[in-house]
């Protein structure tokens, strides 16, 4: 299939793989991938800088929205690093409502993820059925905080809204529903030997790579690393939920899906302890407006792996600076990896295989003031400054 | 005392003339072109509608009664639509492709008993005319997308070459092990020797399986679609195609899922025969549509292939197990 | 093969399509829909529209006299103005078939009655 010629295809930033927009420059000889090089940045809104124009209340709303699918983990961490800085404790009741809120996020996220993963190997009707049934969990998130996405449910000092024992029938209604269709497309993605073929052997990440170029998350779990910021670094109640955190060795798609579909169930088992074992009580507390001077790292396991926050207070009413690491940027190194030596066929799902959300990732513009630059690192020089091959 | 040329010659233009004018109706009409672009319409929403319902949705609903008119209605929207031809392009082969992808699988309809168990044209060896516009099309598909020049179409142009390669040899065998069965190569004669004999599904089940995967992948149908991937090069072949040419293209393609479900129908099922009370038509309209989704059932429950998963399928499963039917054939296991 | 069953099954059961407009959910009870404001109750603070994170709300005049513009089109339904309200004058209602052509229509505006 090759004769020497390469030719060089875009991949994005419009493109049907992506469901957000990026670029990926790829050479191709024949169907083999010989090299690519990515360009980000496409998705960069300058929400560092709008953090810095308002208020500490105004900016939950602003973290919430870097992202979509992972709003709640943005808005957990977020208010996780402010109450830090405030150094406010947090009542029991809120800390096992937040838990309860964050794996019904995971859940979401990662039926969501499942479809478009079905959807990239050109199995629709998987896709079809998991989103059809993803909608009981985001009926769940009406009924609990008011909207299907963004739901705003963190505040500093506690959550917004508590989850009334009247609710909590309905939930776990929901969750053993879900529970029972996860398990039969469990035993679809094991056992259906399309998927199968598309899948097991692809996009191949060693573990010594995974930890060398710094994935995070479930594609690192995948490469049978046992690495979570839930049970590494406890936030909210995760220090008195008991969970086993879920590993794969194969280091393919086939195992970050394995991973995911795993993980699903746990949450699902987490939600059930925490709603079981919820202590009684208030869920939030007052907070004063202004926020005493320091500097904060708040990390939290979004469903794509580590998010990092950090935030710098001047003792006014709004942060000085703020930055957001998010996970897929500390995936996209892994990526250019995965993709080496694969077929063009496999360059989508390898992509999904991490589970890119180019929205929270595009941060990557440097201004430097005094010397009146400002410039975009590429991957290339990245990789030459921080990769050790 | 001898012949009145003149009135001779008034008589054979006056017979030549209405014998033209039926065959002019016969071919643009009925059972021709209007009848089969009607036909491939009505294929191509029970094929969507189908494939909705396994998936658990609608499908076309609104536009006519259960949405029977979307097929046409998207035709028509496409039709209206800006034509781009890219700068750098094959301008002729790019305008021809299309036009030749709708006028192939239209001819090779001709050959096929629709309305009684004799075609419209029918000859000793339309079988191999059959499989020759097969072979046909797919050189088309190439050509349209190397015209298109975009790197996306180029892909998708030789994995189409490349699938054509795997499905090729098991398909040709297992169609010429029916006419080895009937002793004829004309599809006519096959379709009468079933309505004397059994459906050669039921000698041949194994040549049926084999033939429904082999068009599944000439009619580029997940888990073939590898050709025009959308997920991965964005519509591959065809992506350069818009306005009228994909117009064009999409009934062409949808004229190769008749010709596809005429075939399994004709040379399997039996073809139009008359049952009982009910015209030959209707029994061909009946058969064809199940042929349709059969062909809607496979393309919902699986996932699509990689072309070298395919190729190596191809030759190393399918290949085998058509020879195999064509032994069993000769050792009278078959007809 | 249990995915072809199930794919077969699905013949069987009513598409989960909701045929909108023709068929429509109904919204829980605190859905977080287009807030609503009470001039009854509202005294004029100006907590709401400082709160507001897009600056959706703005107060024109102060005390009880004050009136309220509500730009729907910048609102995020997000709730802060209703929690922060001290005297509960401001109710998240259940519409959301808020989009229109018109801009003017994305205005609201809240006017003191004596």
């Amino acid at each position: 299939m090759s004769h020497g010629s390469i030719i060089k295809v875009p991949f994005g930033p419009q493109h049907p793989a992506l469901k957000e927009p990026e670029n990926f420059l790829f050479e191709v000889d024949g169907e083999i991938v010989v090299d690519v090089k990515p360009r980000l940045g496409y998705n960069h809104r300058g929400i560092e800088k709008a953090f810095e124009l308002r208020t500490y209340i105004q900016n939950i709303y602003l973290a919430e929205r870097i992202c979509g699918i992972c709003s709640d983990a943005h808005t957990t961490c977020y208010t996780q690093a402010i109450e830090e800085l405030l150094n406010v404790e947090l009542p029991p009741r809120a800390r096992y409502i937040r838990v309860v809120i964050a794996e019904l996020e995971r859940i979401h996220s990662h039926a969501l993820w499942v479809g478009i993963a079905a959807h990239e190997i050109g199995f629709d009707t998987l896709f079809m059925y998991v989103w059809r049934d993803r909608e009981r969990v985001l009926d769940l998130f009406e009924m609990i905080s008011g909207n299907r996405i963004h739901y705003a449910m963190n505040t500093i000092g506690g959550v917004r809204r508590d989850i009334h024992a009247a609710m909590v029938p309905k939930i776990i209604k929901g969750l053993d529903f879900f529970e029972e269709r996860l398990r039969f497309y469990l035993d679809v993605v094991k056992t259906e030997q399309t998927i199968l073929k598309r899948t097991a052997g692809v996009g191949i990440l060693k573990p010594r790579d995974a930890v060398n170029l710094c994935a995070v998350g479930p594609t690192l779990r995948a490469s049978g690393i046992r690495n979570d910021v839930r049970s590494d670094d406890p936030y909210a109640a995760y220090d008195e939920i008991p969970f086993s955190v879920i590993t794969h060795d194969d280091c393919d798609v086939l195992s970050r899906l394995l991973v995911r579909c795993e993980e699903m169930l746990e949450s699902i088992e987490i939600i059930r302890y925490a709603l079981d074992s919820m202590p009684e009580g208030i869920i939030r507390v007052q907070v004063p407006k202004k926020v005493p001077q320091g500097e904060v790292v708040s990390r939290v396991e979004a469903p794509r792996g580590e998010l990092i926050h950090y935030a710098k207070s001047n003792g006014t009413t709004k942060p000085e600076r703020y930055k957001v690491r998010s996970p897929t940027l500390a995936n996209i190194p892994a990526l250019c990896k995965m993709l080496l030596g694969g077929y063009v066929a496999d360059i989508p799902i390898v992509l999904a295989g991490i589970d890119p959300c180019f929205a929270c990732m595009d941060r990557m513009a440097f201004v430097d003031i005094k010397q009146n630059k400002k410039w975009v690192w590429t991957m290339q020089q990245l990789r030459r400054k921080y990769a050790k091959e | 005392m001898g012949l009145d040329y003149a009135a001779v010659k008034k008589e054979v233009r006056k017979r030549m003339t209405a014998e033209t004018i039926v065959s002019l109706i016969r071919i643009l009409v009925f059972p021709g072109a209007m009848f089969l672009f009607a036909l491939a319409f009505f294929y191509e929403w029970v094929d969507r509608k189908f494939f909705a319902r396994l998936q658990n949705r609608y499908g076309p609903l609104h536009t006519g009664p259960h949405g029977i008119l979307q097929p046409l209605a998207d035709f028509l929207k496409l039709l209206s639509k800006e034509d781009i031809t890219p700068h750098a392009s094959d301008r002729l082969v790019f305008a021809l492709a299309p036009v030749l992808y709708l006028a192939l699988p239209l001819t090779t309809l001709f050959v096929i008993p629709v309305l009684d168990p004799t075609s419209f044209i029918a000859f000793e060896g339309d079988l191999i005319f059959v499989l020759f516009a097969f072979t046909l099309i797919i050189i088309t598909v190439f050509l349209a997308g190397w015209s298109s020049i975009n790197r996306f179409s180029t892909i998708g142009s030789m994995r189409a070459v490349l699938q054509m390669l795997g499905y090729e040899i098991p398909m040709g065998l297992v169609t010429v092990g029916t006419a080895i069965a009937v002793r004829s190569l004309s599809i006519s004669r096959i379709v009468e020797w079933q309505s004397l004999h059994f459906w050669l599904i039921l000698l041949q089940p194994l040549g049926f399986a084999i033939f429904t995967v082999c068009l599944l992948a000439e009619l580029q149908f997940v888990p073939f679609d590898i050709p025009e991937a959308e997920t991965e090069i964005v519509a591959g072949w065809r992506t350069e195609f818009s306005g009228r040419k994909l117009a064009l293209l999409r009934l062409g393609k949808d004229l190769e899922l008749v010709l596809a479900s005429a075939l399994i129908a004709s040379l399997y099922l039996g073809g139009p025969q008359q049952f009982w009370l009910i015209p030959p038509i209707v029994i061909f309209l009946v058969k064809t549509t199940f042929a349709v989704m059969l062909l809607s059932l496979l393309r919902a429950v699986f996932a699509r292939f990689r072309i070298d998963q395919m190729l190596s399928g191809m030759w190393k499963y399918l290949l085998p197990l058509a020879t195999l039917q064509i032994i069993l054939i000769q050792a009278g296991l078959g007809g | 093969m249990a995915f072809l069953k199930e794919a077969l099954k699905q013949l069987f059961q009513k598409p989960a399509t909701l045929k909108y407009p023709y068929e429509k959910l109904t919204v829980p009870k605190d859905f977080r829909g287009r807030p609503i404001w009470d001039m009854k109750k509202c005294i004029g603070c100006g907590l709401c529209s400082n709160v507001c994170p897009s600056g959706a709300i703005e107060m024109i005049g102060k005390g009880l006299e004050a009136e309220i513009n509500h730009y729907v089109d910048r609102c995020m339904f997000c709730g802060q103005c209703a929690e922060i309200c001290p005297e509960n004058a401001i109710r998240m209602s259940e519409e959301y078939e808020l989009a229109d052509f018109d801009r003017s229509k994305m205005l609201h505006e809240y006017k003191k009655h004596s």
